[in-house]
This record gives structure tokens, C-alpha cells and sequence, in this order.
């Protein structure tokens, strides 16, 4: 009884002994892993399985002013192969048969995939060959081999896929097959895109995001601070199968998308305007042309159309030449257009009244104490013009005696206060100053160029806006283009307001300068053409000779037709400049011949599509319609 | 008495053992399962997230194709195309009515009506709409 309860208690003693010392072996092992190597074993699993995977986020849609979308942005998938992923997996299935039914499946999903994407089958077949490059033997360390040899183990092979093929693709099914196949090697990359629905409409305007997804011009780069957002990011832990473990998630920033940016363009007058310019140069093929439209009481604009340009979606491979924005980036010489800036002028400082005469059979006048030699007129008046005629007629004789009783330092001041000389503020992209000199430095005849807008240069805002002063009451308004930024939820962040840049001359004088203008489209006027009955468009054409080799060219001219309408009312002021037109069967591009039409059409076209009513009831002030809400 | 209380110790290591070994297995057990549902809840949410990025990728591609349809310069090709006869409203087009509009649209109206009565032969529009018989 001793002995088998003393062989019955060492039985027990050894069993516990051996709980005891597997429970102290376990312990170990756990204090090893968790205390001991911890680092070692925290180190690989954070290399294998840690990875912190960034959160792009969208950039912010840019739209018109009515909603429609000017650019937004999608995602774009590209694939790529790892062509050694399938020779690898046939290496490491152990039956012959297994391999066999493999390859036979892979083949079977490639021929599926290249019928698909409409490729040819042996295109991806050739693909997924594998191949090797070479190396400096050096940096070859990928395998035991110092060869110089490498697999290559990445292959672009289809860009631009969109989501919906995408989705085809991953859900490939074989016939016979119950889940979708899974191509060896195929990998994919998504990233956004952006893309310009409209194409070449406003290309000027919107500007673009190249592939590095820096914004060049326009909006793009001038809102990008509120387009862009702000990316996230999340640390996770992986599988073996590279398949998340969510339940891992440590920390996680998530994305803060672009906001919306709402633009006083509208799709349909800016196609208007790109319908028109296509007709200018489908009948003038000028080397450059710019219209402009913008509201007559805020200064918004509600459409820019530039020839030559480009489709944004081809970006690469427009050159730079087309991607610039004339309206902005490049000077012409306003020639009659400016002639709006002497007569304010004089009229503005009571020099002179609509009824002043002038006598336009001159050559030359004395000023100064020296005789200046006017320029010619195209026409011979046989009587002294009034204020109005001289405009209407656009007599360059009479605008230069006028410019004369003004004298070189108002006339300048004018010019200024007009906006010419200097940059508009026209936010998107590179703007030139325009030249305008000092009076110091004037010539001695430049007091008879200079009024009818000859030695100076401007770009095609500058002259427009210039226009914007009489349409608007007499005040210099700020060329705006973004109304509104929307956040990610579409709630207005903030809304731009007209600005005034300055007031130019009284609201008395805008009248009366609008008054004379709408005889320019009269049938007395050099544009009878640009007139549209029960509408008052008042305007100026404007045909300047180019400097061709250091000289006026008589060939090359910049025709142009600046006005807005209705006169009394004004509601839209619209530009037309072509610059180097050549009209069928010869003659000179004057601004009658090659822009005022286009104006015409163009004003027709905003009538129904503004709302703009007939005037039955005229003399109301321009006052009344000041602009509206503006802010300095 | 010695004998029977040194199995009885060792019974109770061996029987705390099992007892730990119980307890901490079902813990164990327990534990797995609450990580379990949390990977699989995990899972889920991320499987929704995932679906929730994917309709708005697709949202945002098909707004742009929308956008792109929609595009003034695409309507007039189709306009072309199917050669529908749209044109533009144009103000040559347009007549202007400087009178009432209510008295014109009566006015017509009323000519239509006693048309008939004063011989005059005036028939009123009527559209057949998609060819359909009159």
C-alpha cells in the first residue's frame, strides 16, 4: 500500500511537475517574445505588415456661373504586369497537373482581358513575356547571381482605364468558373485625374493640372489653394496577402477635399464667343484674336475667348505659344478705341461740349510754340465736325486737337485713370502693364498720335476695361472671374463682390459719351454694321497699323469693335480685337470689316440669352445703373 | 496522514492546473471570438468604406461624362447629327410685341374664331407632334 501510494504520489508529483515546468517553459517563451526581442520581433512585423498609406484628396470641381462643370476630377487606373509573377507561381504548384490547369486558366483570362480592353490578344501576350535588364554587376543584388542581370518585374501596360472597365476587369469570370480570375502579375494603380469636359471651351480661363499634378495658369493655379484640399493619411497592417487588416487601423487622417470654385464665365455665352471666334478665323485667318464679354455693371466676365488655343485635355502637346493668354500677356496698340479716353477727357474738364466744332481739313496746328503734323484722315470732311461727328467718324485730326486742348500731362493723367499703363488686376496668370510714357519723355508728335491711340500699346483687358469705364457710369472696374468658393459639401466659403478700381469721370460725362457712341453704330458711323435696332449699341471701332520691322506696316492691322449696349441701360460690354485679319479679296482689316460684325452677332445671340429687353422708353441716365454692390 | 495530505497537495496543483488551463483557455477563447467579431466588424466597415469611395469615383466619372454630353459644342453636333433643325434663337427671328400681350394672343384668338363667320379662310396651326395621325 506504501509503495503504490509512493509510486502513486511520485506519478502525481511528476505530472505536476511537468504542468509546472511547461507553464515556466511558456512563461519563458512569452517573456522572451514580449520582453527580450520584443524590439527585434515589433521591427519585423512593422517592415512586413506596417505600412502608412496616403489619403489623396480631390481636387475641388471648378464650375460656370450657372453649375455646369468647367473641369473636374476622376479617377484614372493604370495597369501594370509583373511578368515574372506567373513563371513563379507555376514553380511553386508541386503537381504537373495542378500547373497544367493553371497556365491553361491564366491563358484563357488574358485572351478574356485582351478582348475586353479591344486589344490584340499577342499585343498582351507580349506584355506578360518576362525579360530581363541589365545592371551595373555592382548593384545586382536582387539574386545570388551578381550577373548584371535583373528581372524585370514592373511593365506599364495600359493607361486611362476608367472605373467602369476597371470593374470589368476584376470581375473576368471564365466559362465554367464560379469566382472571377484573378490575373497573375496584374497590378493597378489608381490616382486622379483632372479632366475638362468641355475641352478647348475657356482653355485660357481654366488654365490646367499637368501629370505631376502641379496647376499651370488660370484658375487652376490662381485658385489652387482652395482647389487642392489637403491629403490624409492612415498607418495599417497588412496580411500576407496584402489585404488590409482593418481591425489594425492605429491612426488615420482622413482627406480634406478641394473646394468648388464658381466662375463668372458661362458656358453658353463663352461658346457664343468661341463660335464666333472660330467664324473670324475661318474668314480672316488673323495670327491672333481675342473677345471679350463681361457685365457691364460688375465687371465680371462672363466670357474670354483667345485665338489661337488648345484643347486642356491635350495639354502636352499644345505649344506654349497657344497656352498664352493674349487677352492678358500681349500688347497691341488700341489705335481708335482710345480715342473714348481723349473726349472723356476734355469732356470731363468741361473743355469741350457735343457741340464743339472742329475743323478736320487740317495738316498741322502749333503747339506749344511748334507746328505738329496731324495723321491723316481716311476721309475729307467738308465741314468742321461737332464732338459726336468726330467720334462717329473717328477723325484722328479732331480727336488730336482735342488731345491738344487737354495738353500731354491731363491727357496722360486720363490715360491712367482709364487703366491703360497699368495692370488691371486681372487674376489669372501673366499680365503686361502696356506701355505708356511719361509726358517727359514724350515725342514731338506724340501729342497728335497718342489721342487717337497710336505710340502707346495695351492688351485686349486694358481696352476693354477701358470701355467698361463709360458703360458703367464712369467708373474703372476690377476684372473678376471667380464669384463664389464652395466647400467640399457645396456651401458657399465666400463670395466675391464687384470692385471699383477708381472713378474716372462723372457719371454726366459717361452719358454723354455713351450718347456719341451710339452713333459710331449708326448709319453715319464707321460701324452701321454693329447696330442692332431698339438696342443702342454704342461702341468704337479701331483700326491701328502694326509696327512691322520698325515701321507702320500698311498691310498689317489690328481691326477691333469695343461697345456695349444698351446704351442707356447698359448691361454687357463686349470686345472684339483681331489682330493681322485678312479680309477675302483683299483691303484693309479695319475693326468695321473684321470685328464689328462679329460683335453684331455675338450682341444678337446675348440678347435672347440674357433677357436683354429693347429700349422703348430711352433716357435713362447710365447713373441709375452704377455698378451694382462694388467695393474698392 | 502524510501520505494522503501530499496527494492531496498534488491533486490540487494538478487540479489547479486544469482549473487554469480551463479558465485561461476559455478567456483565451473569448478573447479570440471579441477579436474576431472586431476584425470582421472592422472588416465590414472597411468593405462599406471601400463601396462608399468606389460610387463616388464612379459618381464623379460619370458627372464629368455628364458635363461632356452636355457641352455646347457636343449638343449642336448632335443637333447635326440628327439633324433635329434646332437653331439658335436669333433677335432677326424675333418679333418684337410692343402691345399688350394678353390683347394680342385675345385678338388672334378672336380672328380665328370668327374667321369662318366673315369668309375668310384661316386655318389654325395645329403641330402633329412626332408624326403621329392626325
Amino acid at each position: 500500500m506504501t509503495a503504490r501510494g509512493f509510486a502513486h504520489n511520485l506519478r502525481l508529483y511528476l505530472i505536476a511537475g511537468a504542468v509546472v515546468v511547461s507553464f515556466a517553459v511558456v512563461a519563458y517563451r512569452l517573456v522572451e517574445l514580449h520582453v527580450l526581442d520584443r524590439e527585434h520581433y515589433l521591427s519585423q512585423i512593422q517592415d512586413a505588415r506596417h505600412r502608412v498609406v496616403p489619403d489623396p484628396a480631390r481636387r475641388g470641381d471648378i464650375l460656370d456661373t450657372r453649375g455646369d462643370l468647367l473641369a473636374t476630377t476622376r479617377t484614372d487606373i493604370t495597369l501594370a504586369i509583373d511578368p515574372w509573377a506567373l513563371p513563379e507561381k507555376i514553380e511553386a504548384q508541386k503537381f504537373e497537373s495542378r500547373k497544367a490547369a493553371f497556365v491553361t486558366e491564366q491563358c484563357a483570362a488574358r485572351a478574356a482581358l485582351a478582348e475586353l480592353l479591344d486589344m490584340p490578344a499577342d499585343k498582351v501576350e507580349a506584355a506578360f513575356a518576362p525579360a530581363w535588364k541589365s545592371i551595373p554587376v555592382t548593384e545586382d543584388t536582387e539574386d545570388e547571381a551578381p550577373d548584371g542581370r535583373v528581372r524585370v518585374r514592373y511593365v506599364k501596360f495600359l493607361e486611362g482605364v476608367t472605373e467602369e472597365q476597371f470593374s470589368r476587369i476584376q470581375a473576368l469570370h471564365l466559362p465554367g468558373k464560379k469566382d472571377p480570375v484573378r490575373i497573375a502579375g496584374l497590378t493597378h494603380e489608381r490616382r486622379f485625374r483632372r479632366v475638362y469636359p468641355h475641352r478647348d471651351l475657356a482653355a485660357h480661363v481654366l488654365g490646367y493640372v499637368n501629370k505631376e499634378d502641379v496647376p499651370s495658369g488660370g484658375v487652376e493655379a490662381y485658385a489652387d489653394r482652395y482647389l487642392k484640399g489637403l491629403s490624409g493619411w492612415r498607418e495599417i497592417e497588412r496580411d500576407g496577402k496584402r489585404t488590409e487588416l482593418a481591425q489594425f487601423r492605429q491612426r488615420e487622417v482622413p482627406a480634406d477635399d478641394g473646394w468648388g470654385v464658381v466662375l463668372s464665365i458661362d458656358c453658353a455665352v463663352q461658346h457664343i464667343a468661341e463660335q464666333e471666334m472660330n467664324a473670324i478665323v475661318a474668314k480672316f485667318q488673323p495670327a491672333k484674336a481675342t473677345i471679350i464679354v463681361s457685365d457691364a455693371r460688375t465687371g465680371f466676365l462672363l466670357a474670354l475667348a483667345n485665338y489661337p488655343t488648345f484643347d486642356l485635355n491635350e495639354f502636352g502637346s499644345a505649344p506654349l505659344e497657344k497656352q498664352r493668354n493674349i487677352a492678358a500677356a500681349d500688347l497691341v496698340e488700341p489705335g481708335s478705341t482710345f480715342k473714348i479716353v481723349t473726349l472723356s477727357g476734355a469732356l470731363n474738364e468741361g473743355l469741350v461740349t457735343p457741340a464743339s466744332k472742329f475743323d478736320c481739313t487740317l495738316d498741322s496746328l502749333v503747339y506749344n510754340g511748334k507746328p505738329r503734323r496731324f495723321m491723316r484722315d481716311d476721309h475729307h470732311f467738308d465741314h468742321p465736325l461737332t464732338l459726336g461727328e468726330v467720334i462717329s467718324h473717328s477723325s484722328n485730326v479732331g480727336t488730336a486737337q482735342i488731345g491738344m486742348l487737354l495738353g500731354e500731362r491731363r491727357l496722360y493723367d486720363y490715360a491712367r485713370a482709364f487703366g491703360y499703363g497699368e495692370r488691371s488686376g486681372y487674376p489669372l496668370g501673366r499680365e503686361e502693364p502696356g506701355l505708356l510714357a511719361d509726358p517727359a519723355r514724350w515725342s514731338g508728335v506724340d501729342i497728335t498720335r497718342i489721342p487717337a491711340g497710336y505710340s502707346i500699346a495695351a492688351t485686349p483687358l486694358q481696352i476693354h476695361y477701358g470701355m467698361g469705364v463709360i458703360a458703367s457710369g464712369g467708373q474703372l472696374l476690377r476684372p473678376q472671374i471667380i464669384r463664389q468658393v464652395l466647400d467640399a459639401s457645396g456651401e458657399p466659403v465666400y463670395t466675391f463682390r464687384p470692385a471699383v478700381r477708381r472713378t474716372v469721370i462723372a457719371p454726366a460725362t459717361a452719358e454723354t459719351m455713351a450718347l456719341m457712341l451710339q452713333k459710331v453704330a449708326s448709319p453715319d458711323g464707321t460701324a452701321k454694321v454693329a447696330a442692332i435696332p431698339g438696342f443702342e449699341v454704342a461702341g468704337k471701332t479701331g483700326t491701328a497699323q502694326k509696327l512691322v520691322g520698325g515701321r507702320y506696316s500698311e498691310r498689317n492691322h489690328v481691326g477691333s469693335f469695343v461697345g456695349f449696349f444698351p446704351a442707356s441701360r447698359p448691361r454687357v460690354v463686349v470686345s472684339v480685337i483681331v489682330d493681322d485679319g485678312h479680309p477675302p479679296g483683299g483691303g484693309t482689316a479695319y475693326g468695321a470689316i473684321v470685328a464689328a460684325p462679329s460683335f453684331r452677332k455675338i450682341a444678337e445671340q446675348l440678347i435672347q440669352y440674357l433677357d436683354i429687353k429693347p429700349i422703348t422708353t430711352p433716357g435713362v441716365t447710365l447713373a441709375a445703373f452704377a455698378p451694382e454692390g462694388a467695393s474698392r | 496522514m502524510k501520505i494522503h495530505s501530499t496527494r492531496a497537495f498534488a491533486t490540487q496543483i494538478v487540479l489547479g492546473s486544469l482549473v487554469a488551463l480551463g479558465a485561461g483557455g476559455s478567456l483565451g477563447f473569448a478573447i479570440v471570438d471579441l477579436r474576431r467579431d472586431i476584425s470582421i466588424s472592422a472588416n465590414n466597415a472597411r468593405i462599406v468604406e471601400q463601396r462608399i469611395a468606389e460610387t463616388e469615383r464612379r459618381v464623379a466619372e460619370i458627372g464629368g461624362l455628364v458635363a461632356a454630353g452636355q457641352s455646347p459644342e457636343v449638343l449642336e453636333e448632335r443637333n447635326q447629327t440628327l439633324a433635329l433643325g434646332l437653331v439658335p434663337p436669333a433677335e432677326t427671328r424675333v418679333v418684337r410685341v410692343d402691345i399688350s400681350v394678353t390683347d394680342r394672343l385675345a385678338a388672334n384668338r378672336k380672328a380665328e374664331i370668327f374667321a369662318a363667320e366673315t369668309g375668310q379662310n384661316l386655318a389654325p396651326v395645329r403641330f402633329n407632334l412626332g408624326g403621329a395621325p392626325r
